[in-house]
């Protein structure tokens, strides 16, 4: 009920079947034949889509080792070093992207830093640090971090240690049994651990209005646009976010049968 | 004490939905919070930020004086579209602060009622040119209140401007160092003044589309589009912004930071605004919402406005302590609003689609 209602507002606003006074409402595809032809928005969407596709695979990319070593290197102290990985989650979303600002502004922390040490002029700072595609990037591949590691985390934990000395007894090298046991049967985590972060940043869009300029605009900024700056289009802005709903649990419902389907394969 | 019906429950819980699919989480509590304070009378007011509890309680302490026991209520509005998603979202304010180029939209929309001028101790006071900009049809839907420019604030130490004109939001010789003002009408009537169009309030579909074609080729000089006053200041003062289309406010924050900057009048002429105060058709507090205009609009308010923000009052009896505010932001010239100073925002008959193409620029 909680779930679907909205959605069914949503709709009814994107045909029409509800409007914002004074406009009246009467059923009309109009905004979806828009949306459909509409070059801007489509480019838009691919855009964020790929930019979120880069931030879930590196993302991916760097926890792995990172959850690899916590679950797999025997350390007694894995626990702790987790909690360390998730301490940042302590504070506030808003103020870790914040923080970010003061590191890669003009005169932030790495702009003065170059500068003192002489590699860059003060007159001429790294601007595309920050209010960039680079800086959306770079912070939500850091907010997203830890939401990667976990996954990865346990699928690598439970994976059973016995599998790995039977490959070394029969002759495999330490990168052949990675390549042949570990990452076949950690794959699902790795999924997971991608969608969990792809999922949500496609949409994302408090980030790069904090850090994206006008170059990180995203997908996401245009659907609030649409509802509450200018003039409210909750017509096309309805479009624009069961668009992205739709793409969203279609690609979900791939990968998790995907990953129901290498969970059930006969081992 | 006031307790909740299952009426009321279900009133919360759909005002609250209704805020759910516009605002988020924020927007289901702020609207849940709202229907509960309406059950208990306090005056709702929707405004902007730095105009309520964040500030600017110096500028209706009248109000507060004569009503000890009814605290306003403040809900926050980022611009007249975000007022107009949370009014049709199911939110109740008493009185809004739209600004003078939405007058009549509002006035026609069927959502306000005109004031009672005869309820405002302070109206006699207020500037004649802009009580008229607040009337349609005869009727005075708009209490004027704050007023300002909106011109180009820049660093001396970095920008040297060719000509005081609009075209510096434009140059290239500032690639990454401009900030725009996230507003359709705005950037679409600098387009416009800068191509001479006879009306750049209500261009045809081949000068917006000249417009947009503009703005689009020039977005690469442009760091960041503003939506929040605080972002402006914060971005100029760090020094990744050096020119920015502004209001008096930011030229003031930044001589405050002793930051070198000037607040250029462009020659095509600034766009100046009104606030307008608005009152909410079927609003249970009509008298409480008069009280507090009425405290808005006093001489004592907008001295306050014009010491501590750099805007204008509508109080003609207003007068700032500075004596270079009052040159600099020309406070006592009646008619600085207007021409020949300057170009007073109008309402803008297709709206809709100045709105839709600047979402095209931002997305392009």
């Amino acid at each position: 009920m909680f779930f679907l209602a909205p959605i069914g507002i949503v709709a009814a606003y994107s045909f029409n079947a509800l409007a914002l006074p004074p406009s009246s409402p009467g059923f009309t595809t109009s905004a979806w034949r828009s949306f459909i032809h509409s070059s801007v928005y489509l480019r838009l969407f691919w855009k964020s889509v790929e930019m979120s596709l880069i931030v879930s695979a590196l993302v991916v990319v760097v926890a792995f080792p990172l959850a690899y070593f916590l679950a797999l290197s025997g350390t007694k102290r894995k626990y702790i070093l987790l909690l360390v990985l998730i301490a940042p989650f302590l504070t506030s979303y808003l103020l870790r992207v914040l923080a970010w600002k003061v590191i890669l502004g003009d005169q932030g922390v790495v702009n003065s830093f170059l500068a003192w040490t002489g590699a860059r002029s003060p007159d001429h700072p790294i601007s595309a640090l920050l209010y960039s595609r680079f800086a959306v990037m770079l912070v939500l591949g850091y907010v997203w971090l830890p939401f990667v590691a976990l996954p990865i985390f346990v699928s690598l934990e439970s994976l059973d240690t016995r599998l790995l000395e039977a490959a070394s007894d029969l002759g495999a090298t330490r990168w052949q049994a990675f390549r042949r046991v570990t990452l076949p049967l950690t794959l699902p985590g790795i999924v997971a651990a991608f969608l969990f972060v792809f999922i949500p940043t496609v949409g994302e869009f408090i980030t790069p209005s904090l850090v994206g300029g006008t170059s990180g605009y995203m997908y996401g900024n245009q659907i609030v646009d649409l509802f509450g700056t200018g003039f409210p289009d909750w017509e096309t802005g309805s479009v624009l976010a069961l668009f992205l709903l739709a793409v969203i649990a279609a690609l979900t419902v791939v990968f998790s049968r995907f990953i129901q389907g290498r969970d059930a394969a006969p081992a | 004490m006031h307790t909740l019906n299952r009426r009321d429950l279900l009133k919360i819980a759909g005002l609250a939905g209704a805020a759910g699919v516009v605002g988020g989480p924020s927007a289901v509590a702020n609207a849940a919070r709202t229907a509960l304070a309406a059950e208990s009378g306090a005056l709702q007011v929707l405004d902007w930020a730095g105009y309520g509890n964040d500030g600017g309680q110096a500028m209706f302490a009248q109000y507060v004086k004569q009503h000890p026991g009814n605290k306003p209520k403040f809900t926050y509005m980022t611009n007249e579209a975000d007022a107009l998603a949370k009014i049709q979202a199911g939110l109740k304010p008493d009185l809004f602060r739209p600004y003078v180029g939405w007058v009549e939209y509002f006035a026609t929309s069927g959502l306000v009622q005109p004031w009672d001028t005869s309820l405002l101790t302070n109206f006699k006071h207020l500037n004649p040119f802009m009580v008229k900009a607040g009337q349609y049809a005869g009727k005075q839907y708009g209490i004027p209140d704050d007023w300002g420019l909106d011109a180009i604030l820049y660093r001396t130490d970095k920008v040297k401007p060719k000509t005081n004109s609009w075209s510096l939001l434009y140059d290239e010789r500032y690639k990454g160092k401009i900030a725009w003002f996230d507003d359709p009408v705005e950037n679409f009537t600098i387009a416009g003044l800068l191509h001479g169009f006879k009306d750049p309030w209500n261009q045809s579909d081949a000068e917006l589309a000249q417009s947009k074609a503009f703005l689009i080729s020039k977005k690469h000089l442009v760091r960041t589009i503003w939506a929040s006053e605080t972002d402006l200041d914060q971005q100029f003062a760090s020094g990744d912004v050096w020119i920015a289309l502004a209001w008096p406010n930011d030229w003031v924050q930044m001589k405050a930071k002793k930051l070198p900057v000037v607040y250029m009048h462009p020659k095509e002429k600034p766009i100046a605004w009104v606030g307008m105060f608005m009152l909410l058709k079927g609003t249970p507090r009509p008298e409480l919402a008069h009280a507090y205009v009425d405290a808005w609009s006093s001489a004592k308010s907008g001295k306050w406005l014009e010491d501590n923000y750099g805007y204008g009052h509508a109080n003609t009896l207003a007068k700032p302590a500075s004596s270079d505010l009052l040159k600099a932001l020309q406070l006592t010239n009646p008619r600085a609003v207007a021409l020949p100073n300057a170009y007073l925002d109008r309402n803008v008959p297709r709206r809709a689609v100045y709105a839709k193409a600047w979402d095209e620029v931002k997305a392009a």
